[in-house]
């Protein structure tokens, strides 16, 4: 089966300063995927590059078969690859409902043919906000945001779903609800990618880990072997070990 | 579904923040019944012509964000192209409307476009500058725009063979093209194509993330505000029979986002209140040019740091207050809740 994304040797450089240095990552169709990575490793740069934010310096990206290198945000978007972000964001002046609705709105391809969720109301019940729906973003509490941020994702039908840590500042509960829905995701027919450094995390929500640092995929393949590779510990746990 | 469930839909909370502001307009248009002086319907007159551009005003900062400077001088455009066509090619009122809606509109592009790469105040002291840029253009156009003296309006504006040139009827018309306006925009709030835009003005990392070009929105913005402002140019040029550049250099455009912001960007009734308001303070409480210029510094002041949602918005939260204050019914804290869309409850 040929990968639904295919980043060959790509690079991006700040200034004098290479974030990416030509790294190769083939993300296959219905699979979830977790990067990991200490700080500073090159995660979000990678991210960033794939859904427009930084033009990269070199490599190319490709989707399902068509090339996407340097297309602007919304271009990628419209393309099939919804993304959420670091900090979690939502439309914080307007409710939850009209958050949700303005991101199924510019929908381009019906990427999602077995999403269960058909209008914006079915979405916010399948992330568990359907009670919030009236509410400000403004005012949700933090997880429900960090779940808000994943339905306007959602809303936008993509074949293909990049989680920039989307667990940060969740406690275990609302972690676990995380899970539970990410988990889902490819039964609908939506290949997720995941970004974070937290072990744990990863070890439940994937079965393929590559590995960045200082720019470069140091490891990439099945998340034991991935774990217990002594170039990966080292990185993790500083060697010697 | 959650949908059946709530007893007003949204399109029924859109209408009812629509209702009161076309009762007003009735009412306003009733007051020729009380036979009221000629100065009093020149006033009124002039205010309903910046209402006109205050709702294209209102589009471009009540939903999208981005605040002009320089809206004065689109519907200087306007005002230009309507004077421009009647001198050069004997076009009338009517004629004139669209052909200055689109010359405004591609000028409202144009200063639109930096708003691309610059942003906050940076852009608002660009949209300043071509306020100012184009009355120097103007002073400086020779004949064609008749210098500093400006330009001439002959030839009458009449609306089925009747003469709209009295000034009752040109009031009447005026208050129609002002319902058109609130009716325009709020068909523009209350559509997929509103809620784009604030999302454009809540979050633009996120709207892009979403699939939404924010370039090409943002210029729409400016497009829409920009037919509003030539239309409401071809009104003044033709009411006033004759235009000159210092009416659409800097200082009516800040008295125009003065306007929009003390009555309310966001909400329907904003514009309508905002115009209204400045138009007939200084006629109210009696003030020289220059007691009612320190007024309305100190208005704006005010309505930034305490209302800054405008009088509007400020008034009827303080009435649900006081509302939610006596009956001891549970009501909801208005801050927290919305419908669809947010701002049309309030």
């Amino acid at each position: 089966m040929s990968p639904i994304l295919e980043i060959r040797g790509l690079s991006k450089q700040f200034g004098g300063v290479t974030a990416l240095s030509g790294v190769d990552l083939a993300i296959e169709e219905g699979e979830i995927l977790g990067v990991v990575g200490p700080n500073g490793s090159g995660k979000t740069t990678l991210f960033n590059v794939v859904t427009g934010v930084h033009k990269p310096s070199g490599g190319s990206v490709s989707f399902r078969g068509h090339d996407i290198t340097g297309l602007a945000p919304h271009a990628i978007s419209r393309a099939g690859i919804g993304y959420t972000f670091q900090q979690a964001m939502a439309f914080a002046g307007l409710c939850v409902l009209e958050n949700v609705q303005i991101a199924g709105e510019h929908v381009r391809v019906n990427a999602g043919a077995g999403q269960p969720w058909s209008t914006p109301q079915a979405l916010l019940d399948f992330v568990g906000l359907a009670a919030l729906a009236d509410e400000r973003a403004g005012v949700l509490p933090f997880g429900s945001l960090r779940l808000l941020g994943l339905a306007l994702a959602l809303a936008t039908q993509p074949a293909l779903l990049l989680l920039d840590e989307p667990a940060a500042g969740l406690n275990d509960r609302e972690t676990a609800a995380l899970v539970g829905l990410v988990r889902q995701l490819p039964g609908h027919g939506i290949t997720v990618c995941v970004i974070d450094h937290d072990m744990k995390l990863m070890q439940m929500l994937c079965r393929r880990l590559a590995v960045l640092d200082f720019g470069s995929k140091i490891a990439d393949g099945p998340t034991g072997a991935v774990l217990a590779d002594p170039k990966v510990l080292e990185v993790y746990l500083g060697g010697d070990l | 579904m959650i949908a059946g469930a709530q007893p007003n839909g949204p399109a029924n909370a859109a209408l009812r923040s629509l209702l009161p502001v076309l009762a007003v307009l009735v009412l306003i248009a009733l007051v020729p019944l009380l036979s009221p002086s000629n100065r009093f319907l020149s006033l009124a007159i002039s205010a309903g012509i910046n209402v006109i551009a205050l709702y294209g005003l209102s589009v471009l900062f009540g939903q999208t964000g981005i605040l002009s400077m320089g809206h004065a001088a689109l519907v200087g455009v306007g005002a230009y192209t309507a004077a421009i066509l009647s001198r050069d090619y004997g076009i009338g009122f009517w004629l004139a409307l669209p052909a200055a809606a689109l010359a405004s509109a591609v000028f409202a592009m144009i200063v639109g476009i930096p708003s691309l790469r610059v942003g906050g105040h940076h852009f608002v002291i660009m949209t300043f500058a071509f306020g100012q840029l184009l009355a120097i253009v103007l002073t400086n156009g020779g004949d064609y725009t008749g210098a500093a003296t400006g330009l001439d309006l002959t030839g009458p504006v009449t609306l089925f063979g009747a003469d709209m040139s009295d000034l009752t009827r040109y009031y009447l018309m005026v208050v129609a093209f002002v319902a058109a306006a609130a009716v325009a925009s709020w068909a523009i709030i209350n559509s997929p194509y509103g809620r784009t835009l604030r999302a454009i003005r809540e979050n633009e990392r996120l709207a892009a993330s979403l699939g939404i070009n924010v370039g090409r929105h943002k210029i729409g913005a400016f497009v829409v505000s920009g037919v509003f402002a030539g239309i409401s140019g071809v009104l003044l040029a033709h009411f006033l029979g004759h235009i000159s550049p210092t009416q659409f250099a800097s200082f009516p455009s800040i008295y125009l986002a003065l306007m929009v912001m003390i009555g309310g960007a966001r909400l329907i009734s904003g514009p309508l209140a905002g115009g209204i308001l400045v138009a007939f303070l200084p006629e109210v409480l009696n003030l020289d040019p220059v007691q009612s210029r320190i007024v309305y510094g100190a208005c704006l002041i005010a309505v930034i740091l305490l209302l800054p949602e405008g009088l509007i918005a400020g008034a009827v939260q303080a009435f649900r207050r006081l509302l939610a204050r006596k009956p001891k019914q549970e009501r909801e804290d208005p801050d927290t809740t919305c419908t669809t869309p947010s701002e049309a409850r309030r």
